[in-house]
Order: C-alpha cells, then structure tokens, then sequence
C-alpha cells in the first residue's frame, strides 16, 4: 500500500513537468495551428538558462526560475517573429520542419555555449529534503512540483477564460479572420501567445533543474515526445486533455519503472494505442 | 411509375438545436427527374448529404434497391451506384481533365489498385473517359489542369467527374449555379439527354426554379427538414402552402410559367 | 520529359553509378552508397508524401524494423543476404500495417503526430530490450555473407566494392519501381486522394484502405533502406528508428522537391553531400544543417528540382517573364 502511494507521488510529479510542457505546446497548437517541435527546445533552455544564473550568477532557486525562462522568451520572441510567421500559410511539412531547424539550431547552441556534456545542478538548501509520508520518505521538491502543476492550470484557466485577452484569443483561434475584421492584432496576438507558450515550456525546464539531476543538450528531446503523446491521448488543442492526459501517462509510467522497468515507455504506448482505437480524436478532443 | 430506387424511413438530422431533416419518409422511383426545391436552410442540402453519405444518420434508416445503407460509407454507396456533385466545385484541383474524370472509372471498374501497370495502356479505361468528356463537352481540355479552367467548365467538370462513376442515381446539388445562360442551357440540355437515355436516375437540387419546372418530371418542396409539398410540377405549382412560404421574390420565379 | 530522353538520361545514371567503384576512391563509394540508401528510403517515402499528401515522422520506425529484421534473420536463420534483405523487408512490412492501421483514419498534423509517437515508441522499444536488441550499443556482428542461389551459384558482396553493386542493384529496382507506380492507376489514385480525399470517396475510392496500402507501401521501402544498411554497417542502431531520422525522408523530398521522382535522389545526394561537407569544416552540422534548413523552407520551397525546371520553364518561355 505505501509502496504504490509512493509510485503514484512519483508518477504524478512526473506528470507535472509534462504538462507543463505540454500546455505550451498545446497553447500553440490550439491558437496557432502550429505543432512546434522545437517547444522540447525551449524546456531544454529555460533548464540551461535557470542552471546558468543559479551557478554562475550565485543567485537563488527563485531568482533563477525567474529570469531563466524569461531569457528564452526572446528565443521564442524571434523564432515566432522573424520565421514562423512567414508559414502559417504554406504546407504543413514546411512548417515542422521549420521547428525541426530550430531543434537543431538549439540543441547545438547549448552544446557550444555549455559543452556536450552533462552538467550536475548544485543541490537545493531549501525544499532539498524529504518528509515522511506513510513512513518513507518523499522529496519535498517533488511535492512543490505536485502543487505547481495545477497552479499553472488554474493560470491558464482563468486567463482564458476569465480575462478580456482570453476571450480574445479563443476568437483568433476559432477564426482568424473574423478576428482580425473585428480590429484585433492577430499577428501581435500570435506572437505573444507563442512567447507565453515558450514560457510554459521553459519553466517547466527551469522547475526541473533540481529534479533531473543533470543537464544534457538532448534533454528536451525526450521530454517533448511524452508532451506530443500526452497531447494525443488527451486531444490536440485541449488543454483539459493535456492536463488529465500528463497525468494519466505520469502515473503510468511510474508504474512501468516500478514493475516492468524495462518496458515502461511501452505501456504508454500501449495506452496511447487503444485511446486512439477507442477515441480516435482523444479523450477531449473535437470529433472531426 | 417505376420501382422506388431508394426509399427513406424517418430520416432526421439535427444541428444543435436547428432540424434540418424531421422524419422524412421519401422514395426515389427509377426513371423520375426530381427536383428538390426550398428555401435556404430548407434542408436541401442536409438530405443529399444524409443520403450520399457525406453526414452520419443520426435517426432513420435509409434502403437502395432493398437494401439498407443507413451506416455505408461513401465509397460503397458509390460502388452500390449512388453518386453526387458538389454546390462549390470539388474537383482534384491539379490533376488534368481527363484523369479527373478517369479517377471514378478506375475506382468502378476494380482496375485502380494495379501499382504496376502503366495508365497509358490502360485502353478500354481512356476510350471510357472519353467518352464521358463528350457527354459533357470537355474533350478539348483533356489535358488541361482542373485549376486552369474557366469557371463555366469546372462546374461540367464537377459533374463529369460524378457521371463516370456511372451512378444509377446521381444526386446534383445546384448544377448551374454561377454559370453563364449559354453554359446553363448546354448543360441542361446534356442532363436531359442523359435522363432520356435512362440508366441514371438524377435528383437535382435548384435555385432556378426555371430550370426545376422545365426538367423535373417530380418536384419535391422542403421547408425546415420536412416535406411542404411532393408531386408533379403542376401540383406544386397549385399548392396553397408552397406559396405562403415562397412569399416574396421567390413567387415571381416560381409561378412565372402560369403567366406565360 | 519524353520518355525517350527520360530512358535515355536514367540509362546515362546508371553507367555512370556503374563506374564509380572503378573510377573513384574508397570514401566517395562508400558515400555513394550511403546516397542511395538515402535515396530508396526517401523515394518510396516520396509515395507517401509527395504522391498521397500524408507527412510521417515514424517511418525511421520501418527502416529501424528492416534492420534489426535482417540482422536477427541473420544471426539466428540464415546468412544469405537476399533472405536477410527479404527478412527485414517482411518485418517492415508487419510493422507498417500495424502502426498504419491505427493511423490512416487521421490526417494532416494528426497523422504527422501519431506517426512521429509511434516510431518513438519503436525506439524506446529497442532502446529498453537490452537483452534482445543490445540495447543503446545496437545488434552487431551482421555479416555480409555470399549471395547464393540454392548453392547453384554464389556470388560474394564482402568488400565495399561487390556490395556496392549489391546496393545499386536494389537502388535501380526501386527506383524502377517507384517510377511505375506513379504511373500506374494506383498513382493516379493516390494522387487524387491527395488533391481531394473527399471527392476520391465519391469517386468510389476506399480512401483510407488506400493510404494503409501506400503507407506499408513506404514502409516496405524503407525496410529495404534499412537492412542494406544493416549490411553495410554491420550493425543495427537504434538511432534509426528515432525521430531525427525519420525527418530525414521529409528533409530530402522536401531539399529535392516533392512533385518529382527524381526531386528526393537530388536531396538524398545534396543531403549527403552537404553532411560531409558542413562535417569536414566545424563540428557543429546540427548548426549549420539547421540554418541552411531555414534558407531553404524560407526561400526556395520548390526544391532544387522545382526550383530548376521553373528556371528552365522560364528560361524556354522568355515572353511570360
């Protein structure tokens, strides 16, 4: 009984930084259109970003969490502004691949400003620690992820729903042109959600520097093709998916490195197989 | 009359909380010319989808020849000799005419899943297609890319491409629209020819209700998702309740012919 | 092109890919084959693609179930590399109807995403089956053993210059192959389903029983790709089946243009190319690749094929400007 308590905490403070990846992700692909490969990137350099001013500026955990994914917020600022603008309009294999370029940059950009090879975090003076719960130990880190998580939803939530921009925003993303008739910026509109979509992500790698344990260039590869599975199971374009969907996979595959290590990816997959068989459009997605 | 061809048992369709079909209990006969006639948002359009296909049943059972087709998908309903064209032109846009047209011929006589053969010795299959070119007057375009055709052609195309699926019953919904009088007539006049010959049976939904009440041997009138009125041209025409609801611009056109 | 021309020029190809083990040096063939692999990957890719309008990322996936296809039919059946190339092509095949199955309902970004998860979950797979796959370090030890026909005849591809016509060999069948199929009727279908899919309903076309048929079509090819490398490495690596390598077909068709038969063997051999190049200069490929990507999906989106026969067409038509 304890022991699967435990796996599903595990599970679900690794669901956590899927969904935070994840809800940028889907943010972009709900509003823009655009599936954006290289949102794993943003994750990978809001870690590097949130890592560099932790060490080398000696300022705090907060400190960094804050200006870390605020400096890839430019990275976002320019991939959406000067490049991805120009191909909302043309075939879709341009568009991905586009992202897939940025990939490539960034993932070399981060090897040449912080070498190839893995770089070890210090570690936390507060929330470092474990508590006791149902008599082992837990990582209070973890719990602090646990509590992020839905705080993030609740975020979104009330900015979409509850704000003037939100309303906004789901009127540019059910039809652009009417939008934009009715005197709203799209492109200025688009920008900024694809920046506050980059935000999401890049804090999601910020909050993980102290998880992972280690930073390494391909960190966001791994990561991003959990967030595209989450985004299938749950529906693409459903941030409600995407939150149940991180969670449900988070669990899961806690479960798998418990009991089957090595095949924890595969159930998953499993998982992901017969949502598609039984839902095709996901779990809250739109029948199409 | 003839044997009913398809026949509909309390076919409805709902979007949200608007009814575009309510219950329809209808029969095609083979041999008929019928024309569906309405106002917008009558359900015209919502009961050649129904039918064809392209829109779910959501209540109601639909029977071919006997048969029941309610949940087929398109492609079998096409192979079962149901067929349609589109109001907006849907063609495959960068292909040229002629493959346009030879695409249902492949699909119809098996011959599209070869991989290996090469199209130009596919000789039965291109004496085919032309022939459906002439019946609709595009033999001179053969190789013209459907996007470089002007608008009058594409709508022949339009309905090109559903007659080589050499349909028993060809649903076309609004054949004419935006085309030009010399057009117009020409492609009329095609329909009719093709009707006298008998192996397809059209439904044809119209605006024009000069066009309706000078081909149509049957006119059925619908007005939000049911039947206002079914019968022969002069019916309608005598139908108290299809003239409340054509009130307005639409009597002139529709009762134009008792002046005349 | 006539066609007499077109054979003539595809026959001029061959003689010349005939004599480059005779004229040029150890690398420039092993770089020959290693554009031809490319080559039959991204052309039967191209089917998919180009011919049908369906994006995959997974089909690293296929070429990865090639591989390891022949490399296990290798070390636990039999050596002759025609069953081995047979045995991967199989495996691939068995895979692509598989994943296909659960993803031709979709299309577009959906498609794309189902795809791109499901090659990844091919990966994590042989990354994680350590015991089976060798895990990271891959399945090596595949041997080119001889070509035998029943032991009738026997005909060795041990060194790189025997197995380059073993490689050239299969290169010309698909290219051949893929060539008739986008001239058959099975190609015009496809490409009707690319220009309108619901309009190819109506044609009387079963759509989706089209794609899963073109889609395990690719797959085949890219399980061909996939075991000659195999062959030619020696190794399996799990590195194929992963997503980086799935969007190489679609960089390819994409670099050479995706409207012709010939538009991805002109990437496959830029693609190459352009590696050893970038390589040879600065260690940071991924960096330069990526920015030559940009250049490329920002300025010439015809592709290199497209991009010249739109020169020549202008070239030829002065008056139109």
């Amino acid at each position: 009984m304890q022991s699967y308590v435990h796996v599903i905490l595990a599970g679900l403070s690794n669901g956590m930084f899927i969904w935070l990846v994840a809800s940028g992700l889907t943010l972009i692909f709900g509003v823009l259109g655009v599936l954006n490969f290289a949102h794993g990137s943003f994750y990978m350099l809001g870690a590097y970003g949130s890592f560099t001013v932790l060490k080398y500026l000696g300022a705090g955990f907060w400190t960094g969490l804050l200006l870390g994914p605020l400096a890839v917020c430019a990275a976002g600022f320019v991939v959406e502004r000067f490049f991805l603008r120009h191909v909302y309009r043309i075939a879709l294999p341009y568009q991905l691949l586009l992202t897939f370029a940025f990939v490539l940059i960034f993932d070399n950009l981060v090897k040449i400003v912080w070498g190839g090879g893995a770089l070890s975090p210090p570690s936390l003076s507060f929330l470092g620690g474990s508590i006791p719960i149902l008599g082992r130990n837990f990582p209070v880190y973890n719990l602090f992820i646990i509590a992020v998580g839905p705080a993030v939803a609740l975020l979104l939530w009330a900015l979409l729903e509850k704000t003037w921009y939100g309303r906004i925003i789901r009127a540019s993303s059910s039809d652009r042109e009417m939008a934009a008739s009715l005197g709203v910026r799209v492109p200025a509109l688009f920008t900024g959600v694809f920046v506050f979509g980059t935000w999401l992500g890049a804090l999601g790698g910020g909050l993980a520097v102290p998880y992972v344990g280690l930073l390494t260039p391909g960190m966001g590869e791994a990561i991003i093709i959990e967030a595209f599975i989450v985004a299938v199971i749950g529906g693409l374009g459903s941030l409600k998916g995407a939150f149940v969907g991180a969670l449900v996979i988070g669990v899961m595959s806690a479960f798998g490195t418990r009991f089957f290590p090595s095949f924890d990816m595969f159930l998953t997959f499993i998982l992901m197989g017969g949502v598609l068989l039984w839902r095709p459009q996901g779990l809250f997605g739109a029948a199409r | 009359m003839g044997e009913p061809l398809l026949t509909t048992e309390k076919l409805s369709n709902h979007f949200g909380m608007v009814c575009t079909a309510r219950d329809l209990d209808l029969s095609f006969e083979q041999g008929v010319l019928t024309s569906i006639i309405g106002p917008n948002g009558a359900g015209k359009s919502t009961l050649i989808n129904l039918l064809t296909g392209h829109l779910p049943v959501q209540a109601g059972k639909i029977r071919f020849q006997g048969r029941e087709i309610t949940r087929l998908p398109i492609h079998k309903r096409v192979r079962l000799g149901i067929c349609r064209s589109f109001q907006v032109v849907n063609v495959f846009p960068e292909l040229t005419v002629a493959q346009n047209v030879m695409i249902p011929v492949l699909a119809r006589t098996g011959r599209a899943w070869n991989p290996i053969r090469s199209l130009s010795r596919e000789t039965a299959v291109t004496r085919e297609t032309e022939v459906f070119l002439e019946k609709v007057g595009l033999q001179g375009e053969r190789d013209t890319p459907a996007t470089a055709l002007s608008h009058g052609d594409l709508r022949l195309l339009e309905v090109g491409v559903a007659l080589a699926a050499a349909p028993t019953l060809l649903f076309l919904d609004e054949p004419t629209a935006g085309m030009n009088p010399v057009e117009r007539v020409r492609l009329l006049d095609n329909i009719r020819e093709l009707a006298c010959e008998g192996r397809t049976t059209f439904v044809v939904v119209e605006h024009d209700m000069d066009v309706v009440f000078s081909l149509s041997g049957r006119i059925i009138v619908l007005h939000r998702g049911e039947v206002l009125c079914d019968g022969t041209p002069a019916q309608v025409r005598a139908d108290a309740k299809v003239r409340e609801v054509y009130l307005g611009d639409d009597v002139s056109d529709l009762f134009r012919y008792e002046e005349e | 092109m006539k066609a007499e021309a077109r054979n003539a020029a595809a026959a001029v190809v061959l003689l010349a890919l005939c004599a480059v083990p005779f004229l040029a040096g150890k690398f420039t063939v092993y770089l020959a084959m290693r554009i031809m692999l490319l080559g039959i990957f991204a052309v039967g890719y191209n089917l998919l693609l180009g011919q049908t309008g369906l994006l995959s990322f997974g089909h690293g996936a296929f070429y990865a179930a090639g591989a390891y296809g022949l490399g296990f039919f290798g070390l636990h059946v039999s050596g002759n590399p025609l069953f081995g190339v047979a045995a991967g092509v199989a495996a691939a095949i068995l895979l692509a109807i598989l994943v296909g199955y659960l993803c031709v309902r979709h299309t577009e970004i959906y498609f794309a995403m189902l795809t791109l998860a499901f090659g990844m979950m091919v990966f994590s797979l042989i990354w994680n089956a350590r015991e089976i796959t060798g895990g990271d370090d891959g399945l090596i030890g595949i041997m080119r053993s001889p070509v035998s026909f029943f032991g009738l005849l026997e005909i060795p591809i041990g060194t790189d210059r025997q197995f380059y016509f073993f490689i050239l060999f299969f290169f010309a069948l698909s290219v051949w192959a893929v060539h008739r199929i986008r001239q058959s009727p099975f190609g015009l279908a496809l490409a009707g389903i690319r220009e309108n899919a619901r309009r190819s309903e109506f044609a009387g076309v079963p759509v989706r029983r089209y794609r899963l048929a073109v889609f395990v079509l690719s797959g085949a090819f890219a399980g061909l790709a996939g075991s000659l490398e195999a062959l030619l490495e020696s190794n399996a690596r799990p590195f194929m089946a992963h997503w980086t390598h799935s969007a190489e077909p679609v960089l390819v068709s994409l670099l050479g243009g995706l409207s012709s038969l010939t538009g991805p063997l002109v990437g496959s051999a830029i693609f190459i190319a352009m590696r050893e190049i970038i390589q040879r200069f600065t260690e940071n490929w991924m960096l330069w690749f990526g920015i030559v990507l940009l250049v490329i999906i920002l300025g010439f989106r015809g592709g290199v094929v497209g991009t010249l026969s739109a020169f020549f067409r202008k070239a030829a038509a002065p008056g139109e400007g």
